[in-house]
């Protein structure tokens, strides 16, 4: 047999890396380009919601099915990284009954089990539920870590031969002879895992297909290749809470709009949405009403979250697609349906097709079509086994276990570990060094960490996505330099810096939308911490070696050692 | 209306045999009350840490998380899962309440332990352990306390007698360090009845009234709490607290009590603390709505009425109970010229000394940490000296356990060692197992502030 086609998957997405999965799986040679981290377009900025399909089951009976089928199926193969907690549509009196209805017989005719619940029983099972609903629909909807799930995706591509090459973007398609025969390259920072300093390099990476996934962007990716795919990127925001005001996904039932939506996401809960079609997927305006109009709205349903404590913002473009002929007005008429766009086909252009549109709940489905797509292409006969296989930390694992008897863990931190890690637990938290706890308020250990940076380089917020770390409340004021320093030792002093800053960078950009109460107390504090006892408000050491002696000579390490009694760190000897 | 009598309430509990859990009935830590939603304690805090540099219990234990993971960490991290274990180490905490009052964030946090610990003894702790039946015995103070009034002499010497403390600590790990208080041969509230009780009270504090040149008919009427040590064990204590309200022309009762629960909060005996204080709340709320204000001799009990009791249960009345309770020092200061009266007063005797005072961490809690030495020091014929902020180490029953009592010492160090420094060789403080370590760490004699009240105002 000859050797197995070559497949450039581009994205790093939930829908990227699903096919890079699926196709590595089946046998092809992938390499999936990804211009960012994993997750660093719209799946790194979504809702977190694993759909019933209730949401669409009057508007968009199509995906409400797809929906509820991969709902199923993600429970299994992803279970490290779905958490059932159960929706609620609720009704406050002001909302139409006949929606309440047709919503209803929405989700029956779809196959989502559904059932009306009245306002007690909705506020037995959730307590800050307002007062005065009318009464509610349950369904399956559930959570999703969008990190963690296409992490494994794509470490699974990766023990399936696949290549990934993330913060490397394609800057161009090879087009020869009316065909699209590979990508040109921009790495950032060389191959393989993300080192920064080190030099990057264009490549021309030749392959027997392509697959354009790069969802809000893929017009972008069709533009170089003079196609037209109209992508309608929308924006929307999402604002986490500190806490969980609420253990179940708790919907507006009412036809659409913005803020009608809660999912309780790992330790904290996510409010959103809004729906706003923007240029440039890439640059948009974050607006303050955007935050206001989740917080105001969204307390009609849970009365607590006006006092909340807010942690941060962020926002994300949808990639909506919508075959040109339709021509929708608003971008919430736009169909959550995915499309496969065979450029031979449409363009008479081959060797490329796009996928575009969908949703996250839907990646897997969306990922065995176009694989089976390329696969025919090639004359592929392999048999999509991702519906079945569960990714790496799925497998059987459980999370009631001594975890200081097992790991030296105090009992929370143990399991939350245990519940990000998956069937992977026991293999990172079995350590024979000391392993202190690095990020408090999610529990993060260093053996995590490690883990994390053994997978991705010195990238500290490839570690933040894989671990929670710097995630919780402080949101990185008391971790963010343990982080760091987790890097020393295989990474120098210059390396580690920049990763530093960039997570610093990063934190700080969501938490401009929550300064008020008590974050910003928090940002306050950590600013202080951060600037006095770390110098980060001006560094004059960056990018160089620290010439420590410039500050402080004190006494040479030689001299320091034999000095009575005194320890390098100032303290009594044996401190 | 509430039984004003004195009668003695019976135990409720028989702490010889165990009943192996099976009519246990875990309280319920209010999964679906709004009313005591850590949420918002949770998100107050910004994880400065103050708190666990101010934790004694850290300070000495390296094993001991401290207060910030205790609480809103430990809080925040189990929030949404109802098998989520708690972790074993707040049984630790010695419950000092000291993070409380360090916190510049308002955060709760000894009410997010309280919970933490009460969830974690229902619902984690063996039944049929050693260390549980010795929690509980510890934590019913007053029920072993109650046995031994009855025979209180022979108490004195089995309590203390050698070989049945090295039993005791070999089989139930109570140490064999400390003495066993002594047992009063008449308890408080046999005193009480003797002197005539409420009757005889009312009796009193009108003729003081009229000799202070008041109104007679003045509505000044205290509910007093003695609480279980100045029942059982300091009476002397109690009879100060009515002598001097009397002499200050208040009518004193003396209302059927339980356990204030700060010995079950500590060992997270919540079904325990909350019977108590259903008998506390209902017989102070019925008072509190005749006009009587409910005053404590004893700073952990004035503190648990106050703090503890709305923060963890929810009893009718509470609030209002726990918005009309003092402790009698403060309620004296707030009510009466008592600086004026100090500053007239002298006093000779066997209480003409100088004090190494302590300020009882709970009573630091209550902002009451300078008010003896700030009183005291304006009177003639005695010296006061504070003997600094460290916590005495004991906490109630921490000290006792054997396996806490070298780091309660440990604790305790900064305490003797200021006390011993001080000028005085008499000790005074508020909280009697404060005085019990303070005595224990430097054999010095310890009063309490109402002795010397006593002593200085009462003819
Ligand atoms: C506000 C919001 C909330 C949402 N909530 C939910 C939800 O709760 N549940 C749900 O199921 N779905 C939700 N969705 C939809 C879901 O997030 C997306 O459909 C899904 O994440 C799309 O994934 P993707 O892989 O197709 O696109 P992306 O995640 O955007 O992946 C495309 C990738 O391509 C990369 N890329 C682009 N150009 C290049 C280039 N030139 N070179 C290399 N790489 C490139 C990008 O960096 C990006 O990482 C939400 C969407 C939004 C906007
Ligand atoms: S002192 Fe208060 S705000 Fe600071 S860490 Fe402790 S609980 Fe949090
Ligand atoms: S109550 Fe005392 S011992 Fe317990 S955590 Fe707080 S400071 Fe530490």
């Amino acid at each position: 047999m000859a050797s197995a086609p070559h497949v450039a998957v581009i994205g790093g997405g939930s829908t990227g890396t699903g096919i890079a999965r699926d196709l590595a799986m089946r046998g092809l040679d992938v390499t999936l380009v990804e211009q960012g981290n994993l997750t660093h377009g719209t799946t790194g900025r979504m809702h977190g919601l694993l759909h019933s399909g209730g949401r669409y089951a009057v508007s968009d009976q199509k995906s409400a099915e797809e929906c509820i089928e991969e709902n199923r199926v993600l429970r299994e193969i992803a279970s490290h990284c779905v958490e059932m907690t159960g929706g609620l549509f609720v009704k406050r009196p002001e909302d139409s009954e006949e929606y309440f209805r047709e919503k209803l017989a929405g989700c029956r005719e779809c196959g989502i089990p559904a059932e009306v619940v009245s306002a007690e029983e909705a506020r037995a099972m959730e307590p800050h539920l307002a007062p005065d609903i009318d009464k509610a629909i349950r369904v399956p909807d559930g959570a999703v870590d969008p990190f963690r799930l296409v992490v494994a995706n794509a470490a699974s591509a990766q023990e399936h031969g696949a290549r990934i090459e993330t913060h490397s973007t394609v800057t161009d398609l090879l087009v020869e002879n009316g065909e699209v025969v590979g990508l040109e390259i921009e790495h950032d920072s060389g191959t393989g895992k993300r080192v920064h300093g080190t030099v990057g390099g264009t490549e021309e990476l030749r392959a027997d297909y392509v697959v354009n996934a790069t969802g809000a962007w893929a017009g972008r990716i069709g533009d170089m290749a003079g196609l037209d795919v109209e992508v309608r990127p929308s924006k929307g925001v999402m604002t986490v809470m500190n806490t969980r005001q609420v253990d179940t996904v708790i919907n507006r039932c009412r036809p659409k709009g913005d803020a009608d939506i809660v999912v309780p996401h790992e330790t904290t809960c996510i409010l959103g949405t809004t729906d706003e079609e923007v240029a440039d997927p890439e640059d948009y305006p974050e607006e303050k009403w955007e935050v206001e109009k989740m917080l105001d709205t969204l307390t009609e349903l849970v009365p607590m979250l006006a006092e909340a404590r807010t942690i941060r913002s962020f926002w994300g473009v949808r990639p909506l697609y919508e075959p040109p002929d339709v021509g929708s007005e608003n971008p919430t008429d736009i169909t959550r349906d995915f499309f496969l766009l065979d450029h031979e086909e449409r363009d008479d252009l081959p060797g490329m097709t796009s996928i575009v549109g969908g949703k996250f709940t839907t990646y897997r489905m969306m990922a065995e079509q176009i694989s089976n797509h390329v696969c025919g292409k090639f004359g592929v006969d392999a048999d999509c086994e991702t519906a079945e296989v569960p990714l790496p930390g799925s497998e059987e694992f459980s999370v009631l276990r001594d975890y200081m008897d097992e790991f030296g863990l105090r009992s929370p931190i143990g399991r939350r570990s245990v519940e990000r890690l998956g069937s992977r637990a026991d293999e990172i938290l079995t350590t024979d060094g000391p392993n202190p706890t690095v990020c408090s308020c999610e529990g993060v250990t260093r053996a995590e960490i490690q883990d994390a940076v053994d997978q991705s380089g010195s990238d500290l917020n490839a570690v933040r996505i894989r671990t929670r770390a710097s995630m919780g409340n402080c949101q990185g004021g008391f971790c963010s330099h343990r982080m760091a320093n987790e890097l020393h030792g295989e990474y120098d002093a210059a390396t580690v810096r920049k990763a530093w800053d960039e997570l610093l960078q990063e934190r700080w950009k969501g938490q401009r939308h929550a300064l008020w109460g008590e974050q910003l107390s928090q940002a306050m504090l950590n600013y202080a911490l951060h600037a006095t006892t770390q110098n980060r408000d001006s560094d004059p050491a960056d990018g160089a070696p620290v010439d420590f002696s410039a500050f402080d000579g004190g006494t040479s390490d030689t001299a320091g050692a034999v000095d009575a009694g005194i320890a390098t760190d100032g303290g009594r000897d044996g401190d | 209306m509430v039984d004003v009598s004195d009668a003695e309430s019976p135990p409720d509990f028989d702490p010889v045999e165990p009943n192996a859990g099976e009519e246990f009935d875990p309280v319920d830590v209010f999964p679906d009350s709004t009313e005591f939603d850590l949420r918002p304690g949770s998100d107050s805090c910004y994880k400065c840490s103050t708190c666990d540099t101010n934790c004694p219990v850290a300070e000495v234990d390296d094993d001991f998380p401290g207060p910030k993971f205790q609480g809103p960490e430990q809080w925040r991290l189990k929030q949404n899962e109802d098998d989520y274990r708690v972790d074993d180490s707040v049984m630790d905490c010695s419950n000092c309440m000291r993070c409380d009052n360090a916190c510049p964030s308002g955060v709760p946090l000894s009410q997010m332990h309280n919970t933490a610990r009460g969830e974690y003894v229902a619902e984690e702790m063996s039944k049929t352990s050693v260390e549980y039946w010795r929690n509980r015995v510890l934590a019913n103070y007053r029920t072993s306390a109650w046995l031994a009034s009855k025979v209180p002499s022979v108490a004195n010497f089995a309590m203390n007698f050698g070989p049945a403390r090295w039993l005791m600590e070999k089989t139930m790990g109570i140490t064999a360090e400390y003495e066993f208080p002594g047992f009063a041969a008449e308890t408080f509230r046999d005193w009480w009845a003797r002197e005539g009780a409420a009757a005889g009270s009312r009796e009193r504090a009108r003729e003081a009234r009229e000799r202070r040149g008041e109104d007679v008919d003045a509505d000044k009427r205290v509910a007093y709490f003695h609480g279980c040590y100045s029942n059982y064990n300091t009476p002397e204590v109690g009879k100060a607290m009515v002598r001097v309200f009397e002499q200050f022309g208040y009518e004193v009762v003396v209302p059927e009590q339980g356990c204030s629960g700060t010995p079950m909060f500590a060992n997270g005996m919540l079904p325990d603390a909350r019977r108590h204080a259903e008998v506390n709340v209902s017989s102070m709320s019925d008072l509190v709505d005749q006009g009587y204000d409910a005053i404590a001799s004893c700073t952990s009990c004035s503190m648990a009425l106050r703090q503890e009791y709305p923060e963890l249960f929810d009893i009718e009345g509470i609030e209002d109970v726990a918005a009309h309770t003092f402790e009698s020092v403060e309620y004296l200061r707030i009510h009466e010229d008592l600086r004026g009266e100090i500053a007239e007063a002298d006093v000779d005797g066997d209480l003409a000394a100088e004090f190494a005072y302590h300020a009882p961490c709970h009573a630091r809690n209550q902002g009451l940490e300078r008010q003896s030495v700030e009183l005291f020091r304006d009177l003639d014929g005695v010296g006061i000296e504070d003997v600094g902020d460290s916590c005495s180490g004991i906490s109630g029953t921490y000290g006792w356990k054997e396996e806490k009592h070298e780091k309660s010492m440990e604790i305790g160090e900064e305490m003797f060692e200021h006390m011993e420094a001080a000028e005085g060789t008499t000790g005074m403080t508020e909280c009697p197992t404060c005085a019990m370590q303070m005595e224990h760490g430097t054999g010095y004699e310890i009063r309490h502030p109402l002795e010397l009240l006593e002593a200085a105002l009462v003819d």
